[in-house]
């Protein structure tokens, strides 16, 4: 298992120097550059010239790409200039915040995901399941973004029952419970197509493994029938369910773009955003190089995982 | 059976402990008395005034800080603030200021001249130990300036290379805000983030991308402010910024978009207006194809439905452009002119005179900008109204830094005309850089349509010298009637800045500067 993880990780690393040299390439080619975008109506040739060689955006490109890469290397990300601060400081501050949206969206859909579908296969074609794929279906096609903007007018603005944004109170006690109501609406938001998406996988899964021999075997023994459905069929079934949990741990995270937006979380989504659209080119190629790294980070564990639950995956 | 069972059991739980969250949260807390939390449309890039460009960031700079002068409360006009008097020399080139005895900074050091020198060299001398706390992307506003002198601790002295009208007014805004050395020698690159000045309120703290905080500065040397404190809250997206004005979140919301106007009529909110330095335009390409005849020039200025413009598309947030120089500037605006009326019989007319018939027009438009309003909706209306006179206009749009590096280094051989607008401080700004011979692109200067008339560049060149405000005034307005007979732009929009406050706000005023200033602000 060791050696599998290690040629795991080794193999990880020209993925990120290609993710790197992909993000800076794309950078440096998109038109409009920093000092243009930092002096707006002000930005005369003259202007912009003295602004990049102050910003070191003067040299060569391949140049700035390996002091670029040397310097990362030794854990110096730069400074962003749109914030005036450490591109690291900022991408960890952010990272967090995204983390505890993702991470409770994913918790949420992982959940209500895997019974929904362990629920539907249960009751194949019975009212169960046909309510739960129709609910499933729609939550699939509504944009995310649609759906927080009507989410935020009905359980903010009307009934104001939760925050309309944000992460925190502005001014006053920062406690979990406050984390929280700020947390339920975006968090519902962002865990609804992932939910639909793991609903359907975790169904068909369940009714591949019903149909064996084990589970007839199961039943006629007189195993309650609960336990036929959560513990044996569903534990087989984990197989097969756990992958599409790891692809929706990705969708969810690139997902809480939009809902970092719309929500004002204050989220590397939202930062990335931002930053494109004020060519701060440091921390654009930071924020996805981390981003990146971890999500490479991330299927490595679910590969491993995996591993562990069947055997015969291991090479 | 089980099943079912077992899902209804756990939806009924789940249904109490949602029933328990919430009774818990109640509804949300109003926000507290005497702070006023503002909604903004960014998160600052820094709160160094010498550093940053835009109005999101001096709308908080300017309660944190004071300038040598400042403008008037709802002018334009220079009044005395941290500098008590001046002294202009007879040939404009050397301004003598007597400095307020007694104010120092948050951080507790002493505003004198030596800090007024500090503030000045570190943005312009490249050998100043503090020049790498930058860049400093406006320092060109004051580049006039030869050398800055400590005459006694009170009295400091500008020499600058040649006479420069708009001096006093840049050093009204905010890139000559005065900035504590001490603190900058303390935090050096970190500055920005650890702000000190002498104004109306302290820094207190800055939560990225949730807040800037900043509380009352009870020892203010103009009078300390009603608000215990004030909240930034960047919020990007202008639909959340309404709801959060909707659901009490927030008390003061900045730029509302003119689709969300509705939604505040009523006596819970108070919609504030301020015409502002702001004039929306199109460059016209005056080098070569139809618009370098100026019949077909003043033909697009009656063919355009301005009125229609910022009535229907702007939903009145924003007045007809007369032309180069906006209302706001009261002293030197030229109230005698009238805007060109919409009369595309007229426009016709002139195009048939100029045989430009059924010319093929490129139209740069972009997605949005600072200042640019609603510029996609706007430009398909331009198109529709030049399309009834003959005209066949082909729009290319383009994202806004994209847009600049198109426009910037002039039209020829792209487009016959391009949208644009300016902010600016003081009337010589925009037509001094985008009208003159002088400020072709290839000289670097903004005049991107190629526009020259050498009389229009001998006013202005002699406006800029001139120190008496009513002479400066009188050569404006004498520029702007020839500027819209030559019709280099069509003259389209003067914006209205807007805010909404909630009825717990009293004492709020907007001001034509477009700055945020809040000391004397109460909420209740």
């Amino acid at each position: 298992m060791t050696g599998y993880i290690l040629k795991r990780l080794v193999s990880a690393i020209p993925v990120l120097f290609g993710i790197s040299g992909i993000v800076f390439v794309i950078m440096a080619m998109i038109p409009g550059d920093p000092a243009t975008a930092i002096l707006g109506s002000y930005a005369t040739p003259e202007n912009v010239e003295k602004l990049n060689r102050d910003l070191g955006l003067d040299k060569p490109m391949v140049q700035r790409y390996f002091i670029w890469l040397g310097n990362m290397l030794q854990g110096d990300f730069g400074r962003s200039f749109s914030l005036n601060r450490p591109v690291l400081d900022e991408v960890f501050d952010r990272f967090g915040a995204t983390l505890i949206l993702a991470g409770t969206a994913f918790v949420l859909c992982s959940i209500f995901g895997v019974a929904a579908g362990v629920i539907s296969a249960a009751r194949q074609y019975g009212l169960a399941d046909k309510v739960i794929t129709f609910t499933v279906l729609l939550g699939i096609s509504i944009p995310s973004f649609f759906l927080g903007m009507m989410m935020i007018l009905l359980f903010a603005v009307k009934l104001r029952w939760f925050p309309v944004s944000g992460m925190w109170p502005v001014y006053g006690a920062r406690d979990l419970s406050t984390l929280i109501s700020h947390l339920i609406l975006p968090a519902l938001v962002l865990a609804v197509v992932a939910t639909g998406v793991i609903a359907r996988l975790s169904r068909s899964a369940m009714l591949e493994v019903l149909r064996q021999d084990f589970i007839r075997t199961a039943r006629a023994k007189g195993v309650h029938e609960r336990s036929v459905i959560w513990r044996h069929a569903l534990r087989a079934a984990m197989v097969s369910i756990i992958p599409v949990l790891g692809v929706q741990a990705g969708f969810v995270l690139s997902g809480a773009v939009y809902i970092e937006m719309v929500f004002q979380w204050p989220g590397v989504g939202r930062m990335l955003v931002d930053a494109i659209l004020k060519r701060d080119i440091l921390l654009v190629q930071g924020g996805v190089v981390f981003v990146a790294a971890c999500y490479v980070m991330f299927n490595i564990a679910v590969d491993v995982a995996q591993g562990l639950l069947d055997p015969r995956i291991k090479t | 059976m089980k099943l079912l069972k077992l899902s209804r059991r756990a939806m009924l739980a789940a249904g109490a402990a949602t029933a328990l969250a919430l009774s818990t949260l109640s509804a949300q807390a109003q926000t507290p008395q005497d702070v006023l939390i503002v909604g903004q449309i960014a998160e600052p890039k820094a709160l160094d005034p010498a550093a940053v460009t835009a109005v999101n960031d001096f709308r908080i700079l300017m309660n944190v800080y004071d300038g040598l002068v400042r403008y008037k409360d709802g002018t334009l006009e220079v009044e005395p603030s941290l500098a008590t008097s001046w002294d202009i020399s007879e040939d404009g080139t050397v301004y003598t200021f007597a400095l307020q005895d007694g104010v120092t900074f948050h951080d507790g050091s002493t505003f004198n001249a030596d800090a007024v020198k500090f503030n000045f060299d570190r943005m312009l001398d490249e050998n100043h130990p503090y020049h790498d706390t930058g860049p400093f992307p406006l320092s060109f506003f004051f580049s006039a300036i030869d050398s800055v002198e400590v005459v006694d601790d009170l009295t400091v002295r500008f020499t600058l290379n040649a006479p420069y009208a708009p001096f006093l007014s840049n050093l009204a805004y905010p890139t000559g805000l005065m900035v504590s050395p001490a603190a900058v020698e303390q935090h050096g690159a970190e500055f920005g983030r650890n702000p000190s000045g002498t104004g109306a309120f302290k820094f207190v703290e800055w939560r990225s991308n949730e807040a800037v905080v900043i509380e009352a500065n009870a020892s203010y040397w103009d009078g300390a402010p009603e608000l215990q404190a004030v909240v930034f809250r960047p919020i990007t997206d202008a639909n959340t910024r309404t709801a959060e004005m909707l659901a009490g979140g927030i008390d003061l919301m900045v730029e509302v978009p003119p689709v969300s106007l509705s939604q505040f009529q009523g006596a819970t909110y108070t919609l504030h207006e301020q015409a502002g330095p702001h004039v929306w335009f199109l460059i016209l390409n005056a080098k070569e194809g139809p618009f370098a005849d100026v019949r077909v020039r003043q033909a697009a200025n009656y063919a355009i439905n301005k009125e229609a413009i910022v009535n229907d598309v702007l939903e009145g947030t924003a007045a007809v452009a007369a032309g180069p120089t906006p209302p706001a500037f009261a002293w030197a605006y030229n109230d005698s002119l009238e805007p060109y009326p919409y009369d595309p019989d007229k426009a016709r007319e002139l195009i048939a005179e100029a045989g430009a018939e059924g010319a093929e027009l490129t139209f740069f438009v972009t997605e949005g900008g600072s200042g640019m309003l609603d510029p996609v909706a706007m430009g398909t209306a331009m198109q529709a109204d030049l399309s009834a006179v003959g005209f066949d206009v082909k729009i290319e749009t383009y994202e806004w830094n994209t847009f600049l590096g198109e426009v910037n280094p002039g039209l020829e051989g792209k487009a016959d005309m391009a949208q644009m607008a300016w902010m600016t401080n003081d009337p010589d700004t925009l037509p001094f850089l985008a009208l003159r011979t002088a400020a072709w692109p290839d000289q670097g200067g903004f005049n991107s349509g190629y526009y020259s008339n050498p009389k229009v560049d001998e006013l202005l060149e002699a406006a800029r010298a001139a120190t008496d405000q009513a002479e400066r005034a009188r050569l404006y307005q004498e520029m702007q009637v020839i500027v819209q007979e030559d019709a280099p732009w069509v003259f389209v929009a003067n914006w209205k800045q807007n805010a909404v406050t909630s009825d717990r706000v009293e004492n709020f005023s907007l001001q034509p500067s477009f700055f945020l200033l809040l000391d004397d602000v109460v909420k209740n």
